[in-house]
């Protein structure tokens, strides 16, 4: 048996542990920049917030609803999420984290699910602070499908038996089916299949026309039969991104290159703690397309390295370097970003005929440069181009508080 | 969270070998005697001497874990009309309450209140104005 265990509106959640008196009342969280909503309490839901609005669309709602906004807090919510992991990680003798804020867990050899799943979920809501619900079926489709019941049924749901599953999947809307995306839509609305239970009961040949491959693992999954294994292989990563908006226009190019150092450095953090290099490192800019009277700018270009490196001084240098040539005066910069491709293992490190190779003494400087700020908190040690000032940095006006994760910010008790 | 740096410092030794290589233990580390699970373990700061009799100071710093369950006799975190305190759980003729050390305030009403987690430990730096200084000015200090 599978489980699927997924936070409730967990990024709302994380913030109202720290702030019980927000219990009950609509809260929305923001995207970095303050851009979008991208979390909203159930409460929020009620008062017409969709997921994604923008926060100048629905700022007469929060407004006329009183409603508490955030800017997201990745901090919090990280370590957050570490923690009801963990925990979980305690009850399964497997567990695949899938993302933030969601987890499938294997439950093999584990009888009397119907007392054991609810203990599981009492005991991570109370040790971490965060509501959890908990799906679980033979495959993970259908676990999925019993954690989004699970939330309207006091955050557990057990399909065990097969006149369970049959009930569950005969009204659930084959939209909100796991692996089902938008290409399939007009294809269900033709043969007007509306559930997923009507779905099941295609013939294994339809799926796998239609759907290829992923349309018979669904439709064996369907009907209880695992096709996806617990630790399915992430597909190894193509590319690693990072890349932000700025708070206010950049029009200077020493002020890109701060920002442009700070995403160089990140990413190669990435890199590293991913055990890649990269061969090619892609720089672009942008410029805001939703203003006609601004000149538009959407530059781009994609660096070779001569030998695959994940150092930090390396891709700065790159990154600077390229983002300067690609700055124009007189264009405001909304957005820029640093991509790296061409990804390779570390281990597997192909050298250059014609260029001397001096990245092992860079290696060892963003080593020690790893361990600093993993020790010391993140940005202690830096590259000097990231500058002091840093008025670029997100918008964050609604930032909460780092109360597990820096001792200034932990809660004061009278 | 905790950061556990390497415990058993490597002994790389140019010249003999020391007789205790083979003796070498883990440091003592007060962090496994004030955190049990650091997973469920948060932490509070004292203000206010509401906690005074019960051996709370003002700018302690509270090591609270929310898996224990509450009983007669913990000292808590609990959200009261609008704000966290620290309390002391009791059960009074069979009904729980919560009070602090003077026992003027005593919440009966637990209708009203969530408990937050249990303090199980406090820390408190012991040092004198005169010493606070350099890499000792943050002793138990935040």
């Amino acid at each position: 048996m599978f489980a699927l265990c997924d936070c409730n509106n967990f990024y709302a959640s994380a913030e109202r542990l720290f702030r019980p008196e927000l219990n009950g009342l609509p809260i929305v969280v923001l995207s970095n920049n303050d851009g979008c909503v991208i979390a909203r309490s159930e409460e929020a839901k009620a008062c017409g917030i969709k997921m994604g609005d923008p926060e100048f669309l629905v700022r007469d709602l929060i407004k006329k609803f009183d409603i508490q906004v955030f800017s997201s807090n990745y901090v919090l919510y990280g370590d957050m999420s570490e923690r009801v992991m963990h925990n979980l990680a305690r009850w399964f003798p497997r567990l695949d984290v899938y993302s933030i804020d969601e987890a499938f867990g294997w439950l093999g050899g584990v009888s009397d699910l119907a007392t054991y799943v609810p203990r599981i979920r009492k005991s991570v809501v109370r040790n971490s602070g965060i509501p959890v619900s908990i799906g679980v079926a033979p495959s993970k489709t259908l676990a999925k499908l019993a954690n989004k019941l699970a939330k309207k049924n006091n955050g557990v749901m057990v399909l065990d038996t097969d006149e369970k599953i049959t009930a569950a999947v005969h009204d659930f809307p084959v939209h909100d089916l796991w692996g089902v995306g938008r290409q399939y839509y007009k294809k269900f609305e033709e043969l007007k299949i509306e559930t997923a239970g009507q779905l099941r009961d295609m013939p294994e040949m339809w799926f796998k026309q239609h759907m290829t491959i992923i349309g018979q693992r669904m439709w064996n999954e369907l009907w209880g039969r695992p096709a996806i294994p617990i630790d399915a292989v992430r597909e190894s990563t193509k590319g690693v991104t990072v890349s932000r908006s700025f708070r206010n226009y950049i029009e200077q190019p020493d002020i890109l290159a701060e920002a442009v150092t700070l995403y160089a450095t990140r990413l190669a953090e990435k890199l590293r703690a991913q055990g890649l290099r990269c061969l090619y490192l892609q720089v672009f800019l942008y410029t805001n397309e939703n203003r006609e009277d601004h000149p538009q700018h959407f530059p781009s270009h994609t660096h070779k390295l001569l030998i695959a490196s994940n150092n930090t001084s390396d891709l700065v240098k790159i990154a600077v370097t390229v983002s300067a040539r690609l700055f124009k005066y007189g264009m405001k910069y909304r957005k820029a970003g640093v991509i790296a491709t061409g990804l390779v293992p570390e281990s597997e490190l192909q050298l250059n005929i014609f260029s001397a190779h001096d990245g092992g003494k860079k290696d060892r400087v963003s080593e020690v440069l790893d361990k600093l700020n993993l020790a010391y908190g993140r940005g202690t040690l830096r590259m000097a181009t990231e500058g002091y000032e840093k008025k670029w940095r997100l918008k964050h006006e609604f930032l909460s508080k780092g109360y597990t994760t820096r001792w200034t910010d932990i809660i004061k008790v009278k | 969270m905790i950061r556990s740096f390497e415990k058993r410092a490597e002994q790389k030794i140019s010249g003999f070998q020391s007789p205790a290589a083979d003796y070498l233990e883990g440091r003592l580390d007060i962090a496994e005697k004030l955190v049990v699970d650091p997973h469920t373990t948060f932490y509070f700061k004292m203000e206010g001497d509401a906690m005074r009799s019960f051996g709370i100071d003002a700018g302690d710093i509270l090591v609270v874990d929310r898996s224990l369950k509450v009983c007669a006799g913990a000292v808590v975190i609990a959200f009261i009309s609008g704000c966290f305190s620290c309390r002391m759980y009791m059960v009074i003729g069979g009904e729980a309450a919560l009070r602090n050390d003077k026992g003027d305030t005593l919440e009966k009403d637990m209708s009203e209140i969530s408990i937050w987690g249990v303090v199980t430990a406090i820390c408190r730096g012991m040092l004198p104005a005169g010493l606070k200084q350099g890499r000792y000015r943050d002793v138990c200090t935040l």
